[in-house]
């Protein structure tokens, strides 16, 4: 389940790399910061749909407008001399390790349960096969 | 029944995040530094980052050693079909000698025979007293000991292993020296074919082109004889684009 938007990410660079669409210069830069936005949209979107708290909406107008909001924040930076590039990047970068981390312990958590619960089962049985004999 | 309804729908997240990684994907391959792209990119880092990027691209000099072996190669290749044409006939001989005449001069073709071999080391002295640049052999020195040994009468010469053409320049870039574009660092090996007792003589005149080196740290220049050597030729380009010979001089 997991697996389908890493997929997803890879035939959509495959389709880029198809189409020979580099960008050149600076909006180059701007777009790599847009793409840490992006980056980190998805892994929020992935873990709230882990916790089960997902919402299209906010999900798709966030990841729209944090690719733009980093853009033009990049943009603006060097229109006004301000590094707002490294800005974007370390508060970007924070967010993608919390949701990163987030989701490693969710699954984590999700397989110690069912480990568990194998296990449970396993002595259940046992205690009824106890019983019955 | 739809199975994919059925599968996705208690997790509604992984259609949406899919599409989004698509997108996102898309973005990631279209940032991404390419050779087109890289150029116009490189110079809108920082002092920092720059200097970590481009030090992969110092791994080059191996790429330009292997390149400059097919050169070698292929010139070789070209002698001996000239001479191979060259056996043919009386006049295709006459032009053939005139040929690797001008190759000799023109330093595309390995050169044997006598001369002399100077060294030029920096100096492992403290730099006590001494002002620390004068221990380090610079690109002065290089090109005027090379200078010297054309006036003594080299037929050729070579800055380790890569050899002196009429076109080559030497230059010092950060710690190391440049010679058409190779680098090299200390310590330096100049090779010269020619009367090696004239050639010897030049290097060690009194107040000559070794004589400061010298003064500062003796062992920092060595020069001795060799009975017989061989420069490899020249493997750098020699296309010309600009200039052409003019009709009246053909």
């Amino acid at each position: 389940m997991i697996l389908i938007p890493i997929v997803a990410l890879f035939l959509g660079a495959a389709l880029a790399l198809l189409m020979k669409t580099p960008v050149p210069g600076v909006y180059g830069q701007y777009m790599a910061v847009a793409c840490l936005a992006g980056f980190d949209s998805v892994c929020g979107g992935i873990r709230s749909g882990l916790e089960g708290k997902f919402r299209n909406d906010v999900f798709t107008s966030g990841f729209i407008f944090n690719i733009l909001i980093a853009f033009f924040l990049a943009w603006l930076g060097d229109k006004i001399f301000v590094d707002l590039f490294l800005a974007v990047a370390l508060v970007l970068g924070a967010r993608i390790f919390t949701n990163l981390s987030l989701i490693r312990r969710f699954l984590l958590t999700k397989w110690q349960d069912s480990h568990e619960r194998k296990r449970m089962q396993q002595i259940v049985q046992a205690n009824q096969s106890e019983t019955t004999q | 029944m739809n199975p994919f309804v059925s599968r996705f729908s208690g997790n509604s997240w992984v259609m949406p995040v899919s599409a989004m990684s698509l997108v996102l994907g898309f973005m990631i391959s279209m940032a991404w530094v390419t050779k087109e792209t890289r150029g116009s990119r490189l110079g809108l880092l920082g002092a920092s980052q720059n200097g970590r990027v481009s030090s992969g691209t110092v791994d080059m000099q191996e790429a330009i050693e292997k390149t400059q072996a097919e050169v070698a190669k292929l010139r070789a290749d070209n002698t001996k079909l000239q001479n191979a044409m060259a056996s043919q006939t009386s006049s295709t001989k006459a032009l053939n000698d005139s040929l690797q005449e001008a190759k000799i001069i023109a330093g595309l073709t390995d050169l044997q025979g006598p001369g002399v071999v100077v060294e030029l080391k920096d100096s492992k002295k403290p730099a006590s007293g001494i002002f620390p640049a004068d221990l380090i052999i610079h690109d002065i020195d290089v090109l005027k000991v090379v200078n010297e040994l054309w006036n003594a009468g080299a037929e050729a010469v070579s800055v380790n292993n890569h050899r002196v053409v009429g076109g080559t320049s030497f230059r010092c870039v950060g710690s190391v020296i440049l010679v058409d574009d190779v680098k090299i660092a200390s310590p330096i090996v100049i090779r010269a074919i020619g009367n090696a007792d004239t050639l010897k003589g030049a290097m060690e005149l009194p107040e000559g082109v070794l004589s400061d080196l010298k003064d500062i740290d003796p062992a920092m220049a060595s020069v001795d004889k060799v009975k017989s050597q061989r420069l490899p030729a020249f493997t750098g380009s020699t296309t010309k684009r600009v200039g052409i010979v003019p009709k009246d001089s053909k």
